[in-house]
């Protein structure tokens, strides 16, 4: 039988629905990433489909349109990271974060992977730049502005009224008041300490020794964050993607265990 | 006959006193696990997991992959996860034959900052004997 003789016939059938199917054998499907969608032919056959947006959340449906240049951007291997917050402290010292501050944190979950198995997994997280801020929409002196060439969330400290509204607006709490300043501080993906002077790097993805934080340009085909993002086998996804900030901080995994 | 007496009471107390020390010799270990802080915070090792749940003697490991002294590997130049691919230190099993290898499974050793503080807070908290959340 050829394919698609094959194919209309499994169409021919009816499906039978899975609530007849035992748990267990479900469960067995669902540890592996699948999701039982049918049952057919008397359970000999069963339609699945793969679980993985659902675990991660929706694939961002804005990737390969990128409205600046550079198009700068982060895109996270979260389980290589090892917690280790060398990028905490580069980042410490080079935007001078006073220690009741961040500009970056890491997260950890636990996640579970088998009947009685759990596995650690750090997620760092970082001002996601998004491409509609809603920490921008919100700021009534519009002290904290969206970089009209590089995309980049940045701050005018001298505008800031210390209103604080843009930290409730941010979906990813990455703001903070900075006391001394009298200023809400932020991640500016280093563009005042570095890229600015010519660095490449933001400080934090200069420090990892584990090559989780990726940055670039997305709009440069030939960049890491651009292959990463748009590697086929790859499951990409963001943050919080139901609010619809359009964040550029993405995230992956190398399948590492 | 008091004589033989005698020596069969020696010869059962030194079964007696004979018995612990050789177990102690064989299965001591710390019990607290060791974490290194070097050339990254902060990885975990149990002795037990180790001893107990993979039956590794000590001198599977002491002293040619590690010192006894705990601190010693985290001063040379080659503790690192290169020297590790390599067959050195814990590589030595985590090769992916004997054990899982270096290159995967990273949380499971590294337990990072947060797992660090985390042990550090649990220590404190059973000197104080608190319960409390913060």
């Amino acid at each position: 039988m050829d394919l698609k003789r094959f194919g209309e016939w499994l169409k021919s059938l009816k499906n039978e629905g899975v609530e007849h199917l035992p748990i267990e054998e479900r469960r067995s499907f669902l540890k592996i990433g699948l999701k039982v969608t049918g049952v057919f032919a008397g359970g000999t056959i069963l339609s699945v489909v793969s679980r993985a947006q659902e675990v991660f959340g929706a694939a961002p449906d804005y990737v390969d349109k990128y409205p600046y240049k550079p198009h700068y951007s982060m895109v996270i291997i979260t389980d290589r990271c090892v917690d280790c917050q060398l990028c905490m402290d580069a980042c410490v010292k080079t935007n001078h974060v006073p220690p009741y501050g961040w500009r970056t944190k890491i997260f950890e979950r636990r996640l579970k992977v088998g009947p009685n198995e759990y596995a650690r997994q750090f997620m760092p997280v970082l001002c996601n730049h998004c491409n509609i801020p809603p920490c921008v929409r919100v700021c009534p002196t519009k002290a904290t502005f969206k970089d009209k060439k590089t995309g980049i969330v940045r701050m005018n400290p001298k505008k800031c009224i210390g209103c604080k509204t843009c930290m409730v607006a941010c979906p990813y709490d990455m703001r903070y008041f900075n006391e001394e300043r009298r200023a809400v501080d932020k991640c500016d993906f280093c563009w005042e300490s570095r890229l600015s002077k010519g660095e490449k790097l933001t400080a934090c993805a200069a420090a990892c020794p584990a090559g989780v934080r990726n940055f670039g340009d997305l709009s440069d085909p030939n960049s890491k964050v651009y292959k990463l993002v748009h590697d086929p086998d790859r499951v990409v996804w963001v943050l919080r993607p139901e609010t619809g900030a359009r964040p550029n901080v993405f995230y992956t995994i190398d399948g590492l265990g | 006959m008091k004589r033989w007496l005698l020596l069969l009471l020696v010869f059962v107390f030194s079964l007696a006193f004979y018995q612990p020390l050789f177990g102690q010799d064989e299965e001591e270990y710390p019990e607290e696990p060791i974490i290194f802080t070097k050339p990254v915070k902060a990885v975990i090792f149990d002795h037990k997991k180790h001893v107990e749940d993979a039956g590794l003697s000590c001198d599977d490991c002491h002293d040619e992959l590690f010192e006894m002294a705990a601190g010693t590997a985290e001063e040379n130049e080659d503790f690192n996860m290169e020297s590790l691919y390599q067959g050195k230190y814990c590589g030595a099993c985590h090769n992916g034959e004997m054990a899982f290898p270096a290159n995967r499974k990273c949380t499971t050793c590294h337990i990072g900052v947060l797992g660090w503080q985390r042990l550090q807070q649990k220590s404190g908290e059973g000197e104080s004997s608190s319960e409390g959340h913060h």
